[in-house]
Protein backbone atom coordinates (compact mmCIF):
# COMPACT_ATOMS: atom_id res chain seq x y z
CA UNK A 1 0.00 0.00 0.00
CA UNK A 2 2.81 2.59 0.80
CA UNK A 3 4.21 1.98 -2.56
CA UNK A 4 0.90 3.05 -4.25
CA UNK A 5 0.64 6.06 -2.01
CA UNK A 6 4.10 6.60 -3.51
CA UNK A 7 3.55 6.48 -7.02
CA UNK A 8 0.11 8.11 -6.73
CA UNK A 9 1.83 11.01 -5.25
CA UNK A 10 4.49 11.09 -8.26
CA UNK A 11 2.41 10.98 -10.58
CA UNK A 12 0.62 13.84 -9.54
CA UNK A 13 3.17 15.89 -8.89
CA UNK A 14 3.59 15.50 -12.56
CA UNK A 15 0.28 16.45 -13.63
CA UNK A 16 0.75 19.23 -11.79
CA UNK A 17 3.92 20.36 -13.16
CA UNK A 18 2.43 19.48 -17.16
CA UNK A 19 -0.72 21.84 -15.98
CA UNK A 20 2.00 24.74 -14.38
CA UNK A 21 4.28 25.01 -17.61
CA UNK A 22 0.73 25.09 -19.63
CA UNK A 23 -0.50 28.95 -20.30
CA UNK A 24 -3.93 28.74 -21.92
CA UNK A 25 -5.23 31.99 -23.18
CA UNK A 26 -8.34 32.76 -24.63
CA UNK A 27 -8.65 34.64 -27.77
CA UNK A 28 -9.56 37.97 -26.92
CA UNK A 29 -7.06 37.89 -24.51
CA UNK A 30 -4.07 36.86 -26.84
CA UNK A 31 -4.58 39.17 -29.46
CA UNK A 32 -4.98 41.69 -27.18
CA UNK A 33 -1.36 42.75 -27.92
CA UNK A 34 0.09 46.79 -27.08
CA UNK A 35 1.09 48.48 -30.05
CA UNK A 36 3.42 51.74 -29.16
CA UNK A 37 1.98 54.84 -30.68
CA UNK A 38 4.35 56.02 -33.28
CA UNK A 39 5.83 59.60 -32.13
CA UNK A 40 8.30 62.20 -33.78
CA UNK A 41 11.30 60.51 -32.53
CA UNK A 42 10.37 56.38 -31.96
CA UNK A 43 12.49 54.09 -34.22
CA UNK A 44 10.44 52.71 -36.58
CA UNK A 45 10.67 49.62 -39.23
CA UNK A 46 8.05 48.42 -41.99
CA UNK A 47 6.25 45.43 -42.50
CA UNK A 48 4.51 44.03 -45.52
CA UNK A 49 3.47 40.71 -46.09
CA UNK A 50 2.82 39.30 -49.71
CA UNK A 51 2.27 36.06 -51.60
CA UNK A 52 1.92 37.00 -55.23
CA UNK A 53 3.57 34.49 -56.26
CA UNK A 54 1.08 32.28 -55.79
CA UNK A 55 -1.10 33.81 -58.23
CA UNK A 56 1.19 32.35 -60.89
CA UNK A 57 1.31 28.98 -59.27
CA UNK A 58 -2.75 28.74 -58.83
CA UNK A 59 -2.97 24.67 -59.90
CA UNK A 60 -0.71 24.06 -57.33
CA UNK A 61 -2.28 25.00 -54.83
CA UNK A 62 -4.63 22.40 -52.57
CA UNK A 63 -8.46 23.14 -53.35
CA UNK A 64 -9.22 23.92 -49.96
CA UNK A 65 -6.98 26.90 -50.32
CA UNK A 66 -8.05 28.25 -53.88
CA UNK A 67 -10.44 30.92 -52.48
CA UNK A 68 -9.94 34.59 -52.38
CA UNK A 69 -10.12 34.80 -48.32
CA UNK A 70 -7.37 32.89 -48.35
CA UNK A 71 -4.64 34.35 -50.65
CA UNK A 72 -6.07 38.16 -51.19
CA UNK A 73 -6.26 38.59 -55.40
CA UNK A 74 -3.46 41.16 -55.39
CA UNK A 75 -1.05 39.02 -53.51
CA UNK A 76 -1.02 41.30 -49.97
CA UNK A 77 -2.10 39.57 -47.10
CA UNK A 78 -0.33 42.69 -45.58
CA UNK A 79 0.42 45.80 -46.97
CA UNK A 80 3.40 48.49 -45.58
CA UNK A 81 2.75 48.60 -42.06
CA UNK A 82 5.16 50.96 -39.74
CA UNK A 83 5.93 49.46 -36.40
CA UNK A 84 7.55 51.20 -33.68
CA UNK A 85 11.06 49.22 -32.82
CA UNK A 86 11.51 48.67 -29.31
CA UNK A 87 15.08 48.07 -28.41
CA UNK A 88 16.44 44.92 -29.16
CA UNK A 89 13.89 43.60 -31.60
CA UNK A 90 14.21 41.02 -34.37
CA UNK A 91 12.67 40.70 -37.56
CA UNK A 92 10.55 37.92 -35.78
CA UNK A 93 9.41 40.00 -33.07
CA UNK A 94 8.23 42.49 -35.66
CA UNK A 95 6.60 39.80 -37.51
CA UNK A 96 4.77 38.52 -33.97
CA UNK A 97 3.46 41.75 -32.70
CA UNK A 98 2.01 42.22 -36.51
CA UNK A 99 -0.02 39.28 -37.10
CA UNK A 100 -1.39 39.49 -33.48
CA UNK A 101 -2.00 42.75 -34.04
CA UNK A 102 -4.17 42.32 -37.21
CA UNK A 103 -5.54 39.23 -36.45
CA UNK A 104 -3.89 36.96 -39.24
CA UNK A 105 -2.97 33.47 -38.63
CA UNK A 106 0.77 32.59 -38.21
CA UNK A 107 2.19 28.87 -37.25
CA UNK A 108 5.87 28.85 -36.42
CA UNK A 109 8.54 26.07 -35.28
CA UNK A 110 10.13 27.44 -31.65
CA UNK A 111 14.23 28.22 -31.85
CA UNK A 112 13.94 24.84 -29.60
CA UNK A 113 12.52 22.88 -31.98
CA UNK A 114 14.55 22.57 -34.97
CA UNK A 115 18.78 21.96 -35.70
CA UNK A 116 19.46 25.62 -36.21
CA UNK A 117 18.47 26.97 -33.31
CA UNK A 118 16.09 29.56 -35.15
CA UNK A 119 12.47 30.32 -35.77
CA UNK A 120 11.01 29.00 -38.61
CA UNK A 121 7.56 30.07 -40.20
CA UNK A 122 5.83 27.41 -41.18
CA UNK A 123 2.89 29.04 -42.48
CA UNK A 124 1.03 32.57 -42.29
CA UNK A 125 -2.53 33.16 -43.27
CA UNK A 126 -3.25 29.31 -43.47
CA UNK A 127 -0.61 29.23 -46.48
CA UNK A 128 1.87 26.98 -44.75
CA UNK A 129 5.56 25.40 -46.52
CA UNK A 130 4.50 23.14 -49.58
CA UNK A 131 1.04 24.52 -49.79
CA UNK A 132 1.83 25.84 -53.32
CA UNK A 133 4.23 22.64 -54.47
CA UNK A 134 7.25 20.83 -52.92
CA UNK A 135 9.66 24.14 -53.07
CA UNK A 136 7.20 26.41 -51.99
CA UNK A 137 7.34 28.37 -48.48
CA UNK A 138 8.12 31.71 -47.08
CA UNK A 139 11.17 33.54 -46.84
CA UNK A 140 12.21 37.62 -45.70
CA UNK A 141 13.57 40.34 -47.07
CA UNK A 142 15.19 43.53 -45.39
CA UNK A 143 15.87 46.34 -47.45
CA UNK A 144 15.28 44.25 -50.70
CA UNK A 145 18.22 41.64 -48.94
CA UNK A 146 17.80 38.09 -48.34
CA UNK A 147 19.55 37.65 -45.12
CA UNK A 148 21.69 34.70 -43.95
CA UNK A 149 20.06 33.73 -40.64
CA UNK A 150 16.60 33.16 -39.45
CA UNK A 151 14.20 36.09 -38.31
CA UNK A 152 14.53 36.17 -34.63
CA UNK A 153 18.41 36.18 -35.19
CA UNK A 154 18.49 39.21 -37.13
CA UNK A 155 18.77 42.43 -35.08
CA UNK A 156 16.50 45.16 -36.62
CA UNK A 157 17.22 49.40 -36.83
CA UNK A 158 15.64 52.40 -37.37
CA UNK A 159 13.66 52.88 -40.65
CA UNK A 160 14.27 49.09 -41.61
CA UNK A 161 12.29 47.66 -44.40
CA UNK A 162 11.22 43.70 -43.74
CA UNK A 163 8.86 41.82 -45.57
CA UNK A 164 7.66 38.18 -45.75
CA UNK A 165 7.52 36.73 -48.85
CA UNK A 166 5.61 33.48 -50.30
CA UNK A 167 8.32 31.59 -52.68
CA UNK A 168 6.88 28.82 -54.87
CA UNK A 169 10.49 27.73 -56.13
CA UNK A 170 12.70 27.97 -53.14
CA UNK A 171 13.40 31.62 -53.74
CA UNK A 172 14.23 31.59 -57.06
CA UNK A 173 11.06 33.25 -58.29
CA UNK A 174 11.76 36.28 -56.02
CA UNK A 175 15.20 36.76 -56.22
CA UNK A 176 16.61 34.81 -53.17
CA UNK A 177 17.97 31.70 -54.95
CA UNK A 178 20.75 30.29 -52.69
CA UNK A 179 24.60 31.28 -53.07
CA UNK A 180 26.44 28.80 -54.80
CA UNK A 181 29.18 27.20 -52.62
CA UNK A 182 32.64 28.06 -54.30
CA UNK B 1 -17.13 -20.25 -36.91
CA UNK B 2 -19.76 -18.06 -38.80
CA UNK B 3 -20.81 -17.84 -42.28
CA UNK B 4 -18.16 -15.41 -43.42
CA UNK B 5 -15.48 -17.66 -42.49
CA UNK B 6 -16.54 -20.76 -44.81
CA UNK B 7 -15.73 -18.70 -47.39
CA UNK B 8 -12.49 -19.76 -49.52
CA UNK B 9 -9.16 -18.38 -48.54
CA UNK B 10 -8.56 -16.53 -51.39
CA UNK B 11 -11.81 -14.87 -51.31
CA UNK B 12 -11.65 -14.03 -47.45
CA UNK B 13 -8.07 -12.85 -48.16
CA UNK B 14 -9.41 -10.47 -51.11
CA UNK B 15 -11.90 -8.83 -48.63
CA UNK B 16 -9.51 -7.77 -45.84
CA UNK B 17 -7.31 -6.46 -48.85
CA UNK B 18 -9.48 -4.46 -50.42
CA UNK B 19 -11.63 -3.50 -46.92
CA UNK B 20 -8.08 -2.18 -45.41
CA UNK B 21 -7.43 -0.52 -48.48
CA UNK B 22 -10.69 1.47 -48.13
CA UNK B 23 -9.88 2.47 -44.69
CA UNK B 24 -6.85 3.25 -45.09
CA UNK B 25 -6.66 5.40 -47.89
CA UNK B 26 -9.19 8.22 -47.03
CA UNK B 27 -10.14 10.54 -43.87
CA UNK B 28 -13.67 11.14 -45.22
CA UNK B 29 -15.77 10.97 -42.07
CA UNK B 30 -18.32 8.60 -44.19
CA UNK B 31 -16.25 5.68 -44.44
CA UNK B 32 -14.83 6.54 -41.67
CA UNK B 33 -17.45 5.76 -39.85
CA UNK B 34 -18.35 2.63 -41.73
CA UNK B 35 -15.44 0.80 -41.40
CA UNK B 36 -15.15 0.99 -38.07
CA UNK B 37 -18.94 0.13 -37.46
CA UNK B 38 -18.44 -2.93 -40.11
CA UNK B 39 -15.30 -4.24 -37.91
CA UNK B 40 -17.03 -3.62 -34.73
CA UNK B 41 -19.94 -5.63 -35.24
CA UNK B 42 -18.10 -8.63 -36.27
CA UNK B 43 -16.44 -8.51 -33.87
CA UNK B 44 -18.81 -7.92 -31.08
CA UNK B 45 -20.94 -10.72 -33.02
CA UNK B 46 -17.80 -13.16 -33.13
CA UNK B 47 -16.62 -12.45 -29.21
CA UNK B 48 -18.61 -12.96 -26.27
CA UNK B 49 -20.05 -9.38 -24.55
CA UNK B 50 -17.38 -9.17 -21.40
CA UNK B 51 -14.52 -9.30 -24.27
CA UNK B 52 -15.96 -7.09 -26.50
CA UNK B 53 -16.40 -4.39 -23.66
CA UNK B 54 -13.51 -4.41 -22.01
CA UNK B 55 -11.55 -4.23 -25.90
CA UNK B 56 -13.90 -1.68 -26.52
CA UNK B 57 -12.97 0.26 -23.33
CA UNK B 58 -9.40 0.36 -24.54
CA UNK B 59 -10.01 1.31 -28.02
CA UNK B 60 -12.23 4.34 -26.91
CA UNK B 61 -9.25 5.18 -24.75
CA UNK B 62 -7.32 5.11 -27.67
CA UNK B 63 -9.67 6.80 -29.42
CA UNK B 64 -9.54 9.97 -27.05
CA UNK B 65 -5.34 9.93 -26.33
CA UNK B 66 -5.23 10.13 -30.07
CA UNK B 67 -7.46 12.66 -30.90
CA UNK B 68 -5.68 14.96 -28.61
CA UNK B 69 -2.24 14.23 -29.81
CA UNK B 70 -2.82 15.92 -33.22
CA UNK B 71 -3.62 19.73 -31.91
CA UNK B 72 -0.38 19.21 -29.72
CA UNK B 73 1.35 19.46 -32.86
CA UNK B 74 -0.49 21.22 -35.55
CA UNK B 75 -1.72 24.51 -35.43
CA UNK B 76 -3.61 24.74 -38.88
CA UNK B 77 -6.92 26.12 -38.80
CA UNK B 78 -9.31 28.93 -38.89
CA UNK B 79 -11.78 27.92 -36.07
CA UNK B 80 -9.65 28.67 -32.90
CA UNK B 81 -10.84 27.90 -29.59
CA UNK B 82 -7.93 28.88 -27.47
CA UNK B 83 -4.43 29.40 -27.20
CA UNK B 84 -2.21 27.02 -25.07
CA UNK B 85 1.53 28.46 -24.53
CA UNK B 86 0.94 30.98 -27.48
CA UNK B 87 0.27 28.69 -30.24
CA UNK B 88 -3.31 28.13 -31.44
CA UNK B 89 -5.60 25.15 -30.40
CA UNK B 90 -7.97 24.82 -33.24
CA UNK B 91 -11.42 22.77 -33.89
CA UNK B 92 -10.16 21.79 -37.30
CA UNK B 93 -6.86 20.31 -36.35
CA UNK B 94 -9.62 18.27 -33.57
CA UNK B 95 -11.98 16.65 -36.50
CA UNK B 96 -8.41 15.89 -38.20
CA UNK B 97 -7.39 14.16 -34.99
CA UNK B 98 -10.56 12.29 -34.78
CA UNK B 99 -10.75 11.20 -38.08
CA UNK B 100 -7.31 9.91 -38.13
CA UNK B 101 -8.33 8.37 -34.84
CA UNK B 102 -11.18 7.04 -36.03
CA UNK B 103 -9.61 5.74 -39.28
CA UNK B 104 -7.03 4.22 -37.24
CA UNK B 105 -8.97 2.27 -35.16
CA UNK B 106 -10.87 0.77 -37.60
CA UNK B 107 -8.08 -0.65 -38.98
CA UNK B 108 -6.92 -2.45 -36.21
CA UNK B 109 -10.44 -3.60 -35.46
CA UNK B 110 -10.45 -5.00 -38.66
CA UNK B 111 -6.91 -6.82 -38.04
CA UNK B 112 -8.75 -8.01 -34.92
CA UNK B 113 -11.16 -9.15 -37.07
CA UNK B 114 -8.81 -10.68 -39.87
CA UNK B 115 -7.57 -13.15 -37.02
CA UNK B 116 -10.96 -14.56 -36.82
CA UNK B 117 -11.31 -15.94 -40.11
CA UNK B 118 -7.69 -16.00 -41.77
CA UNK B 119 -6.12 -18.61 -39.86
CA UNK B 120 -2.26 -19.30 -40.21
CA UNK B 121 -3.28 -22.78 -42.05
CA UNK B 122 -5.68 -20.69 -44.48
CA UNK B 123 -2.48 -18.07 -45.11
CA UNK B 124 -0.27 -20.88 -45.77
CA UNK B 125 -2.86 -22.83 -48.08
CA UNK B 126 -3.00 -19.70 -50.33
CA UNK B 127 1.03 -18.61 -50.32
CA UNK B 128 3.04 -21.53 -48.82
CA UNK B 129 3.47 -23.08 -52.15
CA UNK B 130 4.53 -20.04 -53.69
CA UNK B 131 6.19 -18.12 -51.50
CA UNK B 132 7.65 -20.71 -49.08
CA UNK B 133 9.25 -18.11 -46.66
CA UNK B 134 7.39 -14.78 -46.67
CA UNK B 135 4.20 -16.50 -46.35
CA UNK B 136 5.69 -17.93 -43.04
CA UNK B 137 7.28 -15.17 -41.30
CA UNK B 138 4.17 -13.41 -42.20
CA UNK B 139 1.74 -16.07 -40.39
CA UNK B 140 4.07 -15.86 -37.82
CA UNK B 141 4.28 -12.31 -37.33
CA UNK B 142 0.31 -11.74 -37.46
CA UNK B 143 -0.25 -14.93 -34.96
CA UNK B 144 2.83 -13.08 -32.69
CA UNK B 145 0.16 -10.63 -30.89
CA UNK B 146 -2.56 -13.45 -29.62
CA UNK B 147 0.37 -15.80 -29.03
CA UNK B 148 1.80 -13.83 -26.89
CA UNK B 149 -1.34 -12.95 -25.00
CA UNK B 150 -2.30 -16.10 -24.63
CA UNK B 151 1.23 -17.40 -23.32
CA UNK B 152 1.80 -14.23 -20.63
CA UNK B 153 -1.82 -15.63 -19.37
CA UNK B 154 -0.39 -18.96 -18.89
CA UNK B 155 2.75 -17.74 -17.38
CA UNK B 156 1.02 -15.45 -14.61
CA UNK B 157 -1.78 -18.70 -14.15
CA UNK B 158 1.23 -20.95 -13.12
CA UNK B 159 2.84 -18.07 -11.07
CA UNK B 160 -0.06 -17.60 -9.07
CA UNK B 161 -0.61 -21.05 -8.55
CA UNK B 162 3.20 -20.91 -7.32
CA UNK B 163 2.29 -18.21 -4.99
CA UNK B 164 4.01 -15.68 -5.86
CA UNK B 165 3.09 -12.49 -6.57
CA UNK B 166 0.30 -12.24 -3.89
CA UNK B 167 0.72 -8.33 -3.27
CA UNK B 168 -2.27 -6.74 -4.09
CA UNK B 169 -1.54 -2.89 -4.43
CA UNK B 170 -1.12 -1.47 -8.07
CA UNK B 171 2.52 -1.27 -7.91
CA UNK B 172 2.73 -4.88 -6.86
CA UNK B 173 0.65 -6.38 -10.20
CA UNK B 174 2.32 -3.91 -12.26
CA UNK B 175 5.64 -5.15 -11.34
CA UNK B 176 4.50 -8.42 -11.55
CA UNK B 177 3.44 -8.04 -15.03
CA UNK B 178 6.45 -6.93 -16.04
CA UNK B 179 8.18 -9.88 -14.21
CA UNK B 180 5.88 -11.78 -16.83
CA UNK B 181 6.37 -9.87 -19.88
CA UNK B 182 10.18 -9.89 -19.39
CA UNK B 183 9.47 -13.79 -19.23
CA UNK B 184 7.41 -13.99 -22.48
CA UNK B 185 9.48 -11.79 -24.82
CA UNK B 186 12.45 -14.06 -24.55
CA UNK B 187 10.16 -17.31 -24.30
CA UNK B 188 8.36 -15.46 -27.74
CA UNK B 189 12.13 -14.90 -29.57
CA UNK B 190 12.81 -18.90 -28.92
CA UNK B 191 9.42 -20.11 -29.49
CA UNK B 192 9.79 -18.48 -33.17
CA UNK B 193 13.22 -20.03 -34.03
CA UNK B 194 11.32 -23.28 -32.82
CA UNK B 195 8.52 -22.88 -35.11
CA UNK B 196 10.82 -22.27 -37.82
CA UNK B 197 12.81 -25.28 -36.92
CA UNK B 198 9.95 -27.71 -36.75
CA UNK B 199 8.10 -26.39 -40.10
CA UNK B 200 11.63 -27.40 -42.13
CA UNK B 201 11.73 -30.81 -40.15
CA UNK B 202 8.28 -31.07 -41.23
CA UNK B 203 9.28 -30.16 -45.33
CA UNK B 204 7.77 -27.05 -45.75
CA UNK B 205 8.13 -25.45 -48.59
CA UNK B 206 9.74 -28.92 -50.73
CA UNK B 207 7.78 -29.41 -54.00
CA UNK B 208 4.91 -32.03 -54.04
CA UNK B 209 3.90 -31.31 -50.36
CA UNK B 210 0.33 -31.28 -49.65
CA UNK B 211 -1.65 -29.21 -47.19
CA UNK B 212 -3.07 -30.09 -43.90
CA UNK B 213 -6.84 -28.56 -44.74
CA UNK B 214 -7.90 -28.19 -48.14
CA UNK B 215 -10.21 -25.91 -49.45
CA UNK B 216 -12.68 -26.40 -52.32
CA UNK B 217 -13.49 -23.40 -54.57
CA UNK B 218 -17.48 -23.41 -54.58
CA UNK B 219 -19.62 -21.66 -56.73
CA UNK B 220 -20.37 -19.47 -54.20
CA UNK B 221 -16.85 -18.48 -53.57
CA UNK B 222 -17.15 -16.82 -57.53
CA UNK B 223 -19.78 -15.15 -56.94
CA UNK B 224 -18.15 -13.69 -53.88
CA UNK B 225 -15.29 -12.81 -55.52
CA UNK B 226 -17.76 -11.17 -58.87
CA UNK B 227 -19.44 -8.97 -56.02
CA UNK B 228 -15.92 -8.14 -54.51
CA UNK B 229 -14.55 -7.12 -57.80
CA UNK B 230 -17.36 -5.19 -58.77
CA UNK B 231 -17.29 -3.35 -55.36
CA UNK B 232 -14.20 -2.63 -55.70
CA UNK B 233 -14.30 -0.70 -59.00
CA UNK B 234 -17.15 0.90 -57.85
CA UNK B 235 -15.51 2.04 -54.67
CA UNK B 236 -12.35 3.02 -56.83
CA UNK B 237 -13.94 4.78 -59.62
CA UNK B 238 -15.49 7.20 -56.49
CA UNK B 239 -12.08 7.35 -55.09
CA UNK B 240 -11.02 8.99 -58.26
CA UNK B 241 -13.80 11.12 -58.98
CA UNK B 242 -12.81 12.91 -55.62
CA UNK B 243 -15.95 11.56 -54.07
CA UNK B 244 -13.82 10.51 -50.72
CA UNK B 245 -12.27 13.96 -51.06
CA UNK B 246 -12.47 15.65 -47.30
CA UNK B 247 -10.21 18.46 -46.56
CA UNK B 248 -9.49 19.94 -43.17
CA UNK B 249 -7.28 22.45 -43.07
CA UNK B 250 -7.91 25.55 -43.04
CA UNK B 251 -11.48 25.21 -42.58
CA UNK B 252 -13.14 22.18 -42.64
CA UNK B 253 -15.65 20.72 -45.59
CA UNK B 254 -18.76 19.74 -44.49
CA UNK B 255 -20.36 16.68 -45.35
CA UNK B 256 -22.36 16.84 -48.85
CA UNK B 257 -24.61 14.02 -49.24
CA UNK B 258 -24.63 14.49 -53.11
CA UNK B 259 -25.51 11.26 -55.66
CA UNK B 260 -21.80 10.43 -56.00
CA UNK B 261 -21.58 9.86 -52.30
CA UNK B 262 -25.32 8.31 -50.93
CA UNK B 263 -24.35 5.87 -53.62
CA UNK B 264 -20.65 5.06 -52.19
CA UNK B 265 -22.13 4.97 -48.86
CA UNK B 266 -24.76 2.44 -50.03
CA UNK B 267 -21.93 0.67 -51.77
CA UNK B 268 -19.41 0.76 -48.35
CA UNK B 269 -22.10 0.01 -46.13
CA UNK B 270 -22.91 -3.46 -48.07
CA UNK B 271 -19.26 -4.35 -48.12
CA UNK B 272 -18.39 -3.16 -44.27
CA UNK B 273 -20.95 -4.46 -43.05
CA UNK B 274 -21.34 -7.95 -45.27
CA UNK B 275 -19.66 -10.21 -42.50
CA UNK B 276 -21.87 -8.43 -39.27
CA UNK B 277 -24.72 -9.32 -41.81
CA UNK B 278 -23.51 -13.24 -42.21
CA UNK B 279 -22.79 -13.68 -39.01
CA UNK B 280 -26.36 -12.36 -37.61
CA UNK B 281 -27.97 -14.63 -40.71
CA UNK B 282 -26.22 -17.74 -39.00
CA UNK B 283 -26.95 -17.00 -35.86
CA UNK B 284 -30.90 -16.50 -36.23
CA UNK B 285 -30.47 -19.83 -38.53
CA UNK B 286 -29.11 -21.96 -35.94
CA UNK B 287 -31.59 -20.75 -32.87
CA UNK B 288 -34.57 -21.45 -35.59
CA UNK B 289 -32.90 -24.92 -35.61
CA UNK B 290 -32.42 -25.48 -32.19
CA UNK B 291 -36.12 -24.45 -31.46
CA UNK B 292 -37.30 -26.71 -33.44
CA UNK B 293 -35.06 -30.17 -31.24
Amino acid sequence: MKKDILILGAVILLVILLAAGTDIQSVDEYYLTHIDDITEDSETVTLSINCSTVLDNWDRLPESLQDEAYVPSDGWIMKKTEYVLRPGDTAFDILNRAVRHQKIQMEYQGADANVYNSVYIQGIHYLYEYSCGPLSGWMYRVNGEFPDCGCDAYQLKDGDRIEFIYTCDLGRDIGGEMRKEE
Amino acid sequence: MGDFASFHPAVSFVYYVLVLAVSMFTLHPVPVVISMAGAFLYFALTHRIRVTVSDAVFYILLFILLSLTNPLFVHNGETILFFMNGNPITLEVFLYGMAMAGMLIGVMYWCKCYQIVMTSDKFLYLFGRAVPRLSLVLSMALRFIPLFKKHAGEVRRVQKTMGMYAGTGITDRLLFSLRVFDSVAGWSLENAIDTADSMRARGYGLKGRSNFSVFPFEKKDLLMLAVLAAAAAAVLGGYFAGVFDFSYYPAADQVAFGSGLIVQTVILSALMLLPAVLEIKEKIKWNYLKSGI
